[in-house]
C-alpha cells in the first residue's frame, strides 16, 4: 500500500488517524443487477486528528465528505485503508475492536448530523433522546437520568421545560442543540459535525457556532467539521482539510492556507464564499463554475483540470475531454457515432460523415478549446470518417509536501498559483 | 410549526411528566379523527356493532347447545317480519333471522379478529426481517409475496377453502393466508424507509443493541400505516367471508351472515326478501364501517399534520 503522505501531526497526542482510507458504492444494473462500475465516494484520504483540536473536512457537495465522517465514526465500512483510534495511548483499528474497546471508542466518538429533523426521533421524548446513550450504558438510574439530562441540556442552553417534549415543537435551532446533548451525554473525546449548521438561519448558524467553541474549550473536545462552506470553519478550524471528488487536494494550517491557498480549487471555492472581513475582498478572483464530473469516472491527472481557470499542458488532458467539449458543441456531438478507447488518452472518435470528422478536427485547433488541452494533444490525424486522438499520458497528481506542513496536490508552484490569479 | 415561546415555558412547566405529555398526543390523535363526521358515523356504527356482538346472550338467548348454530322453530317457517318471537321473520328451515343478525355479529367479529390478528403479527415479522435483513433473503420473501399478490384475493382464499374442506375454521385459515403478504409488504417498505433515517444511525452511534433500535426507532414509527391496513382489513375480510360462506365454504346452519344470505337467496324470487336482506346488510354495514374509520385514521395519523 502506497499510503499517501499526511499532514504532519506536531505538537499534541494524535487521536484519530485516517489513513488512505476509501470507499467506494457499486453501481448496478440491469435485472440481474449487476456491478457496472463503483462511485469513489472517498478514495484513498489520510491525516490526522489530534486530541482538542478541530479539523474542517470542506469540499463541494457530492466529493465525498459525509461519506468519509461516517467512515470515521464507525458507521459505515470502509472498502480500504484504516481508521485507528487511540485507545489508552495505542492506535487501534476502528473496524477491528474487540467487546471492552469497541466499547470504549463508541462512547468517545460520537456525530451530530445535518438534519436536525431526521436525526431525532420523532416519538422520543427530549428526555428519552438525550438519557437515551446514559440508558444504554447504564450510565444513570432512572431517578439519576431526569437530573443528568437538565444538566446536559443546560450546558447547550436548554433547560428543564424542554424535557418532556417532542422534537416538532422546537425550531431547527434548537433541535441541533439537542443533538448536541446527546452527543455529549456519554463524555467523549472527537464528535463529528456532519453540516452541524447548514439548515440554519445565519444568526442561529453562529450562535451554535459559538456553542461548540465554548464546549470544546471546556472539555478539550476534537471535531471533525464537515462543511461545505469554507467561511464557516474558517474561524472554528486550526486545521483544513480540503477535500475534491474523493480525494485530498489541499491540507495544513487554517490560517496558512487562507493567506495563502496552494491549490486552484482551495483559491475557487474561498472565492465562491468571499467572507466579509476577507483580506482579499476586493481582489477579482473567479469562483467556482462548470459541472463536478462523475465520481464513477474521475478524470486523469489532476481531477480538477476540467474546471480549473489555471489548468496546464501537463494536468491530465484526456479523451473524455474531448468528448465534454463536443457535448457542448452544438451541431457535432449528435454526428459523434462512436469512441474506441486504446487509454485513457488514447482514442478514435468515429462520426457519421467525412464532413462532421473533418468539422472536428478544424474545431480543435480553434480558439473555443481551452488552450491548455490544445497543447496537451500529442496527435490529432484525420482518418476518413475517423479522427485518431492522443494526449500526453500523465500520472495521477499526488499530494506533495510543503512549507509549515502543508500539502497540496497541483502541479503548480504556489507563486505561480499566485500570480496566476491576479 | 410550534415555536417554544418563553409564556410556554411557564404553562408546560416541571409539573408535565412524560406520562401526561403522551396521552397529551394520543388525545390530539383522537381529538383529529373524532372531528371527521365520517369518522363518527363509522365509530358509532362499530360500537353498536361490537355492543351487539358483546350482548348477544342478553339480546337474545343463547341457543342450546351450540350458541352459533341456528335455532330451528319448524313450526314458524317462512314468516315475515313482524311475527310474534320472530320479528325480523324466518328462514325456509324456520331459523330465526334476527338471532342470525344478532350472533352473527359474534361470528363475523371473530373472523376479522384472527384473521386480521394473525396476519399482523406474521405480515410484520416477516416484511421486519426482509427490510432489515435485506440481500437474498428479502429477494426470496419478496419473490413469494409477489406470488400471492398476482392472485386476487378472493379466488385465492376460495381455492384454499375448496381444498381445506368446507368449514368456518377453514375460511379463517384461508384468509390468513391470502392477507399476511399485504402487512409483509408494507412492512418491509416501511422498514427500508424508516431504517435510513439519520435517528436510526443517531443510535448506532451511542451504541445501541439492534433488537433495541428495531422496538424503540423502527417498529414504532412503521406502524401507522400498518393500523390503517389492519382497520380497513376487519371490514373486508368479513365481506370475503361472508362471500365465501355465501358459496357454501362454510358449515351449513351456522349464525353467520354469509351463510343467512345464501340460505335466504332461493326465496327472494318469491318474495321472501327479508332472510337475505338483513344478514345482507349488516355485511354492508360492517365493511362500511371500518373502512370509514380506517380512512379517518389515515389521516389523523398523518405525519404531515400530526403534532403540528
Ligand atoms: N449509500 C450510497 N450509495 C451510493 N452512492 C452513494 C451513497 N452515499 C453517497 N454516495 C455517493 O458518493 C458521493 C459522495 O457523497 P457524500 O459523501 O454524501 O458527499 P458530500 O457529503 O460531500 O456531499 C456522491 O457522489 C454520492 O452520490
Ligand atoms: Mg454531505
Amino acid at each position: 500500500m502506497n499510503s499517501a503522505p499526511k499532514p504532519e501531526s506536531a505538537t499534541s497526542e494524535v487521536l484519530l488517524s485516517i489513513s488512505d482510507v476509501q470507499k467506494y458504492y457499486p453501481i448496478r444494473e440491469g435485472a440481474l443487477q449487476r456491478v457496472a462500475g463503483h462511485v469513489r465516494a472517498v478514495d484513498g484520504v489520510s491525516f490526522d486528528i489530534r486530541r482538542g483540536e478541530t479539523v474542517g473536512l470542506v469540499g463541494e457537495s457530492g466529493c465525498g465528505k459525509t461519506t468519509l465522517g461516517r467512515v470515521v465514526s464507525g458507521l459505515t465500512d470502509a472498502t480500504g485503508g484504516a481508521v485507528h483510534y487511540n485507545l489508552d495511548g495505542t492506535l487501534s483499528q476502528i473496524d477491528h475492536l474487540q467487546d471492552l474497546q469497541a466499547r470504549q471508542f463508541r462512547r468517545n466518538c460520537q456525530m451530530v448530523f445535518q438534519d436536525s429533523f431526521a436525526s431525532l426521533n420523532p416519538r422520543h421524548l427530549v428526555l428519552d433522546i438525550v438519557g437515551r446513550p446514559l440508558r444504554v450504558y447504564n450510565e444513570a438510574s432512572s431517578g439519576d437520568l431526569v437530573e443528568r439530562v437538565v444538566e446536559l441540556l443546560e450546558q447547550v442552553g436548554l433547560g428543564r421545560q424542554h424535557l418532556y417534549r417532542y422534537p416538532h415543537q422546537f425550531s431547527g435551532g434548537q433541535r441541533q442543540r439537542i443533538s448536541i446533548a446527546r452527543a455529549l451525554a456519554l463524555n467523549p473525546e472527537i464528535i463529528v459535525l456532519d453540516e452541524p449548521t447548514s439548515a440554519l438561519d445565519v444568526s442561529v448558524q453562529a450562535q451554535i457556532l459559538n456553542l461548540l467553541n465554548d464546549l470544546q474549550a471546556e472539555r478539550n473536545l476534537a471535531y471533525l467539521f464537515v462543511t461545505h462552506d469554507l467561511s464557516v470553519v474558517r474561524h472554528m478550524a486550526d486545521r483544513l482539510v480540503v477535500m475534491y471528488l474523493g480525494k485530498v487536494c489541499e491540507a495544513g494550517e487554517t490560517q496558512s492556507i487562507f493567506a495563502a491557498p496552494h491549490h486552484p480549487y482551495t483559491r475557487a471555492l474561498m472565492a465562491a464564499k468571499p467572507d466579509l472581513d476577507d483580506d482579499r475582498a476586493g481582489e477579482n478572483v473567479k469562483g467556482l463554475d462548470g459541472i463536478v464530473p462523475d465520481p464513477a469516472r474521475p478524470p486523469q491527472g489532476c481531477r480538477f483540470h476540467t474546471r480549473c481557470e489555471m489548468a496546464t499542458p501537463v494536468c491530465g488532458w484526456e479523451v473524455d475531454d474531448v468528448v465534454r467539449w463536443l457535448e457542448d458543441e452544438p451541431g457535432m456531438f449528435e454526428h459523434l457515432s462512436g469512441v474506441e478507447r486504446q487509454s485513457e488518452f488514447n482514442a478514435e472518435l468515429a462520426f457519421d460523415s467525412e464532413e462532421a470528422a473533418a468539422k472536428l478536427s478544424m474545431a480543435i485547433r480553434s480558439e473555443s478549446v481551452p488552450a491548455a488541452m490544445k497543447s496537451a494533444l500529442k496527435r490529432l490525424k484525420l482518418d476518413g470518417h475517423k479522427v485518431d486522438i492522443e494526449f500526453e499520458a500523465v500520472d495521477e497528481v499526488q499530494l506533495t509536501a510543503r512549507d509549515g506542513g502543508r500539502l497540496a496536490s497541483c502541479v503548480l508552484d504556489p507563486d505561480e498559483v499566485a500570480a496566476k490569479s491576479q | 410549526m410550534s415555536e417554544i415561546t418563553d409564556s410556554n415555558f411557564e404553562k408546560a412547566s416541571v409539573r408535565d411528566t412524560a406520562f401526561r405529555v403522551r396521552m397529551r398526543r394520543f388525545f390530539g390523535v383522537l381529538q383529529r379523527l373524532t372531528s371527521n363526521p365520517t369518522t363518527v358515523v363509522g365509530l358509532v356504527l362499530i360500537a353498536l356493532m361490537l355492543a351487539m356482538a358483546i350482548f348477544a346472550p342478553w339480546i337474545t338467548e343463547a341457543n342450546t347447545p351450540d350458541a352459533y348454530q341456528m335455532p330451528r322453530d319448524w313450526g314458524a317457517v317462512r314468516k315475515p317480519p313482524g311475527t310474534p318471537g320472530h320479528w325480523l321473520g324466518t328462514t325456509n328451515e324456520g331459523g330465526d333471522v334476527f338471532y342470525g343478525v344478532i350472533w352473527g355479529s359474534r361470528t363475523s367479529l371473530q373472523l376479522s379478529l384472527y384473521v386480521v390478528g394473525s396476519t399482523m403479527v406474521i405480515g410484520t415479522i416477516i416484511g421486519s426481517v426482509a427490510g432489515l435483513v435485506g440481500g437474498w433473503v428479502d429477494e426470496v420473501l419478496m419473490r413469494i409475496v409477489d406470488v400471492f399478490l398476482s392472485i386476487p384475493e378472493l379466488i385465492f382464499a376460495l381455492a384454499i377453502a375448496a381444498v381445506l374442506g368446507p368449514s368456518f375454521t377453514n375460511i379463517i385459515i384461508a384468509l390468513a393466508m391470502v392477507i399476511w403478504v399485504k402487512y409483509a409488504r408494507i412492512m418491509r417498505a416501511q422498514v427500508i424507509q424508516i431504517k435510513q433515517n439519520d435517528y436510526v444511525d443517531a443510535a448506532r452511534v451511542i451504541g445501541d443493541s439492534k433488537l433495541n433500535i428495531y422496538l424503540k426507532d423502527i417498529l414504532p414509527n412503521a406502524v401507522t400505516p400498518v393500523t390503517v391496513q389492519a382497520t380497513l382489513d376487519m371490514g373486508n375480510v368479513v365481506l370475503i367471508g361472508a362471500t365465501l360462506s355465501f358459496i357454501g365454504l362454510s358449515e351449513a346452519g351456522i349464525a353467520e351472515w354469509g351463510v343467512l344470505v345464501s340460505e335466504g337467496q332461493a326465496g327472494i324470487a318469491s318474495g321472501r326478501w327479508w332472510a337475505s336482506t338483513f344478514p345482507g346488510l349488516m355485511i354492508f354495514l360492517w365493511a362500511l364501517a371500518f373502512n370509514l374509520v380506517g380512512d379517518g385514521l389515515r389521516d389523523a395519523l398523518d405525519p404531515r399534520t400530526e403534532g403540528r
